[in-house]
């Protein structure tokens, strides 16, 4: 009886504590990112961009991807590549006007993500 | 993964409320909650498996919330009884002195024929040979019978009557007519053939018949031959 309450309080704080960690480091990762991106937008709008802040915003955004495999479906990674890429690509070619619309997009995927990772009774139904 | 995690034990729960519902003969020789664990963990172990998009993680966190269930159900188990008889069920007496227990039958979704079937393949063929009969908590059936009752069934009974409904099949094998074992019915006191619960018959006339609610009579229908 001991050992079934013993692995039933290990279980149980191992899978809070993951479920705790995951949470936090989702969100951390998602408010990092988001305050590159709000960087790389607004230079953008006023034009001052340029493609070394593009690939800056890339490399952050490769350093965080490699441990949020563990914890996001990949498809959704694979999803802000995609996006991120294509503004990247615009900063290139210096089309500002096409890039900004695709890092709103990342933006709102920033604010989004974390939110379905939230446990509330929405994201349980 | 706290969404897996509140999202698994919602479907463990959901899944054995139907396993408990829909009775002993859907469980087989499992508890309904290890059951519920079978079904559950084999799927889980699959999908993070064949679909890469989603993460290991994912899997492992649904399969040690349900390991976390069923230590927590185990541990309920073993010192609660209240518990264990939600979770597990108890043992159903469908057979005892006074025969068959109708409502036991219906409380798990089993009749008459079912249990005479279950009987059958415990080496009883006829139902006054058993004292008492049981299904148990993880569905298993069990049946104690009477310290004489190889020689209570000498001849293979059929069911004439089966919940208020004939069997014509069997009248017509006992080569008599329904209007025949209506007066049978009369003689003993039922007026109503809606009221018998089961009436069997075997080779030699001898009758097993119960009506719903009341003790079990055996009698001998006046044959001048044993049919089978």
């Amino acid at each position: 009886m001991i050992r079934t309450i013993a692995s039933i309080f290990v279980t149980l704080g191992l899978l809070l504590g993951v479920s705790f960690y995951e949470g936090a480091r989702v969100k951390n990762t998602f408010e990092r990112f988001d305050a590159v991106l709000r960087v790389l937008y607004d230079k953008t709008e006023s034009g001052e961009v340029t493609y070394e802040d593009g690939t800056a915003a890339e490399k952050f955004w490769e350093n965080q991807k490699k441990t949020l495999h563990i914890w996001l479906p990949h498809t959704a990674i694979q999803e802000i590549d995609y996006q991120l890429y294509e503004a990247v690509g615009y900063l290139y070619v210096g089309d500002f006007d096409s890039a900004i619309p695709k890092i709103e997009i990342l933006l709102g995927m920033c604010e989004n993500i974390p939110q379905s990772y939230r446990v509330s009774l929405e994201n349980i139904l | 993964m706290g969404l897996i995690f509140i999202r698994t034990i919602i479907i463990f729960i959901a899944t054995l409320i139907v396993m408990r519902l829909m009775g002993k003969r859907q469980i087989g020789e499992m508890q309904p909650y290890e059951l519920v664990i079978t079904l559950i963990i084999a799927d889980l172990a699959c999908i993070p498996m064949a679909d890469n998009s989603i993460p290991l993680l994912y899997g492992l966190v649904a399969i040690l919330a349900i390991y976390l269930i069923h230590q927590i159900i185990c541990l309920l188990d073993l010192n609660f009884n209240a518990a264990k008889a939600v979770v597990s069920g108890i043992p159903s007496v469908v057979l005892n002195k006074n025969g068959i227990d109708d409502a036991q039958l219906k409380k798990n979704n089993l009749d008459v024929s079912d249990l005479i079937e279950s009987l059958r393949v415990e080496g009883y063929f006829s139902l006054d040979a058993v004292q008492y009969a049981l299904y148990e908590a993880e569905g298993t059936f069990s049946a104690l019978p009477k310290p004489d009752y190889e020689s209570l069934q000498t001849s293979l009974p059929v069911i004439l009557i089966d919940e208020g409904k004939f069997d014509q099949k069997n009248i017509d094998l006992t080569k008599k007519d329904k209007e025949y074992y209506l007066d049978v019915l009369r003689m003993h006191g039922c007026k109503e053939l809606k009221k018998v619960l089961v009436m069997t018959v075997a080779g030699n006339g001898k009758v097993y018949f119960q009506q719903k609610g009341e003790k079990y009579e055996v009698f001998h229908l006046d044959w001048q031959q044993q049919l089978w």
